[in-house]
């Protein structure tokens, strides 16, 4: 399978950034004009918690989302960190130059998965709206930068407009960029609902968010320890294309093909790289850079004909049940919440992934819009939530496995009405191998392993909601009962009294022992 | 509505008894209450598969098995407050001697704690579950019915609140059958006999043609399926006044039937029957075999008819050899007909001919 990000790299060379752009804003994610809208979002969030992860504090982002002169499908969209601030003079490499990341080649379970960033939120806004964009930053020595910055798309170069410093004491970044043609609702596919998302899958990020109406939400969160950072790991071979391979050999140090693959792959030796060579009749010293496509392919089928280790699972980052459990019940205030964290699994022979599961019931779980607006309140029903990597899976959920696994159950054996039930259920999918299903990186595909993983974990999770929910049951069962017997045996109590021309007799001994009991006969 | 305002100028002692049967019930629950016991109430099934014939008395009764109702169990005591709510209710009618019917009944209970009744079929349960329990009638609690009972015509003097009524002098219609009959005293009775009728028409007919004094008869309209009133004023008659009660009705499965339910009552009322059911009373007419002997002109039977007398030939209330051959008479026949089909004889035939030779009394 390819991934974006290679595909970006060997095109980029051959064509101007902006027609690439064009012809692939679909799988950028900018098709459709409220996903275009939640991308931009995705792109400045995601670098946003990536900064201040790597500089080391709690994310605090705020994201605003403006109408533009009352038109109804232009946007100012302006999202706000407190990370580390850039230098000026990475600012037109950062935010002008696509493809420039720093993630491109590295293969980690990251978060950021399009791989063209915020650079690609640039171009989008510069090529619907013709406005640059606008990025405040300081690294917090007491200068503020201000500079618009657009993209030279014939040479793929920032460039800066307009910039003016002042004074100031603050420390981070601020991103606006203008964009039309895009729209703003509070649907699934929505800003509100990515950010939510968001929220609950990253518990240690605190999120504000202005929507276009003037409406303040405040995600707050649930931790203040900033999770461990993925490590960059080499990629498995297993786990690889010819085009992956293509582009690590453009980049790789090793001078011959035998030290490039036992440099760039995990668990390749030397003796291991020579026997893949000789199979795949490729000539052990050649330089990586000359490696031709047909050679690629046939080193990647070589790679399935010899033993290898399975790539580590040390590098699984998973958000961990506690973490998952605080992050729902921060945003979604349920009645009760369940995670669990399972043990690693290997996929296509040993790719390794992590499934989580979590479910939150009560409270705003199973109502995405919190009941904005008169239509949307009360109405509830099972909602689930897909991330892979804590990063929300919005689009494509009808093609995803874990939508699949969620509809193969038969609900009703957890006690679960899922046309009503206030539920949320929440599975993430870790691995640096995800296997999406296609390039927009929004559904999993139905890798048997991974459909079977996942099933069995919501299963597990649901098994702890029945008890759950049985217990609540019995508890309203035995309160409507005792409400009963308030009711009516003092009744029962004043007019036998009266029949038999009595004082009346102290019902309480018998309200105290019956409305704990079981039930009455009924007819022999 | 308002509640009819009567003074009670004589007791039988069926209120009184009913009064003490609601005090003995209060009483029992009131023990329990004190022993920490949740309160429980026998009462006699009033499921089908309950309701059984019994051949020595000769209508339907209840059978051996009993329910309870208890206050301990939490299906039941809302209806167990409610019974006690309608028990209250009832006592304080008899204790003012007033009567409440069944429709005012259901929407006193809108002012309970216990109520409302959600509709008045679920009022009447109760009430019926208060006379099995009780063993009373629901007129003996001061519940009555909307309607009255039919007429009644012929030498029969009684006192109703005081007021002394002739059942001669009482109008071309007759003396009413009040839902209270049980408080009405039979004062004198000249009659022999009681004639009930089917049809008003009929009843009209035996009237004018005033053969009420030439059979020494109390003749009785029933307007069809008889009130529980008239039924007990039949009931009262024979055991009473000990006259023989005859019955004379359309000669169809639906006049056989209302006949069928002044003898041995309706399985409905099975907790009852005690009360109501006269299984001495005769049956006259209209007979299949009326219809061949008089030439009487007649209808085909409908195919309701066919399938209803089929239903009476398996009911053990017609377990008769005389009712087992006129069934299946009619059904051969195929015909049924009306009691004024006499008049293809001129209009009173039907009191010259017919009755006479039914009643072995020809003139």
């Amino acid at each position: 399978m390819k991934t974006m990000a290679e595909e970006l790299f060997k095109e980029f060379r051959e064509h101007s950034v902006s027609e690439f752009f064009r012809k692939n804003a679909a799988m950028l994610g900018y098709t459709g004009k409220i996903r275009s809208l939640t991308t931009i979002v995705h792109e400045g969030v995601t670098n946003s918690i990536d900064a201040a992860e790597e500089t080391g504090v709690l994310p605090k982002i705020s994201v605003m989302i403006k109408r533009v002169n009352d038109e109804p499908e232009h946007f100012r969209i302006v999202v706000e960190d407190n990370a580390s601030g850039i230098p000026r003079e990475y600012i037109p490499n950062v935010f002008g130059k696509m493809l420039a990341g720093t993630k491109l080649h590295r293969y980690m379970q990251s978060r950021g998965q399009q791989g063209i960033g915020v650079s690609g939120s640039v171009m989008f806004g510069q090529i619907t709206s013709g406005k640059p964009a606008t990025v405040t930053t300081s690294t917090g020595k007491g200068e503020i930068v201000r500079a618009d910055v657009m993209i030279d798309v014939d040479r793929n170069e920032g460039k800066i407009l307009n910039e003016e410093k002042f004074k100031g004491k603050w420390q981070g970044t601020r991103v606006e960029i203008e964009a039309k043609g895009v729209s703003y609702m509070r649907s699934r596919y929505g800003p509100f609902n990515y950010l939510r998302m968001t929220a609950i899958s990253n518990p240690h990020v605190h999120i504000t968010f202005v929507e276009p109406d003037g409406t303040l939400t405040v995600f707050e969160n649930a931790t203040d320890k900033v999770p461990e950072r993925p490590k960059p790991m080499p990629l498995h071979p297993w786990g690889i294309m010819s085009d992956d391979l293509l582009i690590l050999a453009k980049h790789t140090k090793g001078r011959n093909v035998v030290n490039f693959l036992s440099a760039e792959l995990s668990r390749v030796s030397k003796r291991k790289a020579e026997e893949v060579c000789k199979l795949a009749d490729v000539p052990p010293n050649k330089k990586p850079s000359q490696l031709t496509w047909e050679e690629a392919e046939r080193i990647v089928s070589a790679f399935k004909q010899v033993k290898l280790y399975a790539p580590p699972t040390s590098g699984l980052r998973p958000i961990g049940a506690a973490d998952i459990e605080s992050g729902m019940r921060q945003i979604l205030n349920p009645e009760f919440v369940y995670a669990i964290n399972r043990p690693p699994k290997v996929y296509r022979g040993g790719l390794p992934f992590i499934v989580e599961v979590g479910v939150a019931y009560g409270g705003s779980a199973g109502k995405m819009t919190e009941g904005k607006g008169e239509n949307e309140e009360g109405e509830t029903g099972m909602e689930l939530i897909r991330f892979a990597n804590r990063a929300p899976l919005i689009f494509d959920q009808g093609g995803c496995a874990i939508t699949t696994a969620m509809r193969s159950i038969d609900w009703r054996r957890y006690g679960v009405d899922s046309a009503t039930a206030p539920l949320t259920l929440f599975v993430n999918v870790a691995s640096a191998y995800v296997p999406y299903t296609s390039a927009g990186k929004q559904s999993i595909a139905d890798e048997p392993e991974v459909l079977d993983e996942v099933r069995t974990a919501i299963m597990e999770a649901a098994r702890e909601l029945r008890r759950f929910l049985y217990r609540k049951i019995k508890t309203k069962e035995r309160q409507e009962r005792a409400g009963v017997f308030e009711k009516y045996l003092p009744i029962i109590a004043q007019k036998a009294a009266r029949l038999a021309g009595v004082k009346e007799p102290d019902i309480k001994p018998l309200l105290k022992k019956v409305a704990g009991v079981e039930n009455g006969e009924e007819e022999n | 509505m308002a509640k009819k305002k009567i003074k009670m100028t004589r007791e039988r002692g069926h209120r009184q008894r009913a009064s003490g049967k609601l005090i003995e019930m209060g009483k029992e629950v009131v023990s329990d209450i004190e022993k920490v016991h949740p309160p429980k109430l026998k009462m006699p099934s009033r499921s089908t598969s309950n309701i059984i014939y019994d051949e020595a008395h000769r209508y339907f009764v209840l059978g051996p098995r009993y329910g309870l109702r208890s206050a301990g169990s939490m299906k039941q005591v809302k209806k167990f407050a409610q019974l006690l709510c309608t028990a209250d209710f009832a006592k304080e009618l008899i204790e003012r001697g007033k009567f409440a019917t069944l429709r005012e009944m259901y929407y006193t209970a809108e002012g309970w704690d216990a109520g409302p009744f959600s509709d008045q079929g679920e009022s009447d349960l109760i009430i019926e579950d208060l006379e099995a329990t009780c063993g009373l009638k629901r007129e003996d609690l001061g519940l009555t019915p909307e309607e009255d009972g039919a007429a009644v015509f012929g030498k029969l003097v009684v006192n109703e609140d005081g007021v002394v009524i002739d059942a001669t002098k009482a109008g071309r219609a007759g003396y009413t059958i009040p839902p209270t009959i049980d408080d009405v005293e039979f004062l004198k009775c000249k009659a022999k006999r009681v004639i009930a009728i089917e049809t008003m028409g009929m009843y009209h007919r035996f009237v004018q043609e005033q053969a009420w004094k030439k059979f020494d008869a109390l003749v009785v309209g029933l307007k069809g399926q008889a009130a529980r009133a008239t039924r007990r004023f039949l009931k009262r008659a024979h055991d009473e006044l000990g006259l023989p009660v005859y019955l004379f009705t359309d000669g169809d499965p639906f006049g056989f039937h209302i006949a069928m339910v002044v003898i041995s009552g309706s399985a409905k009322l099975a907790y009852i029957n005690h009360e109501l059911a006269v299984p001495d009373a005769q049956f006259l007419g209209v007979t299949a075999s009326d219809i061949i002997d008089y030439k009487l002109p007649t209808d085909k039977l409908r195919e309701l008819d066919v399938a209803r007398l089929k239903q009476l030939l398996k009911d053990p209330r017609y377990n008769t050899k005389f009712w087992q051959s006129e069934i299946k008479k009619m059904l051969e026949l195929g015909k049924k007909a009306e009691q004024q089909a006499f008049s293809k004889y001129g209009l009173a035939y039907v009191v010259k001919e017919y009755l006479p030779a039914k009643l072995g009394l020809k003139s």
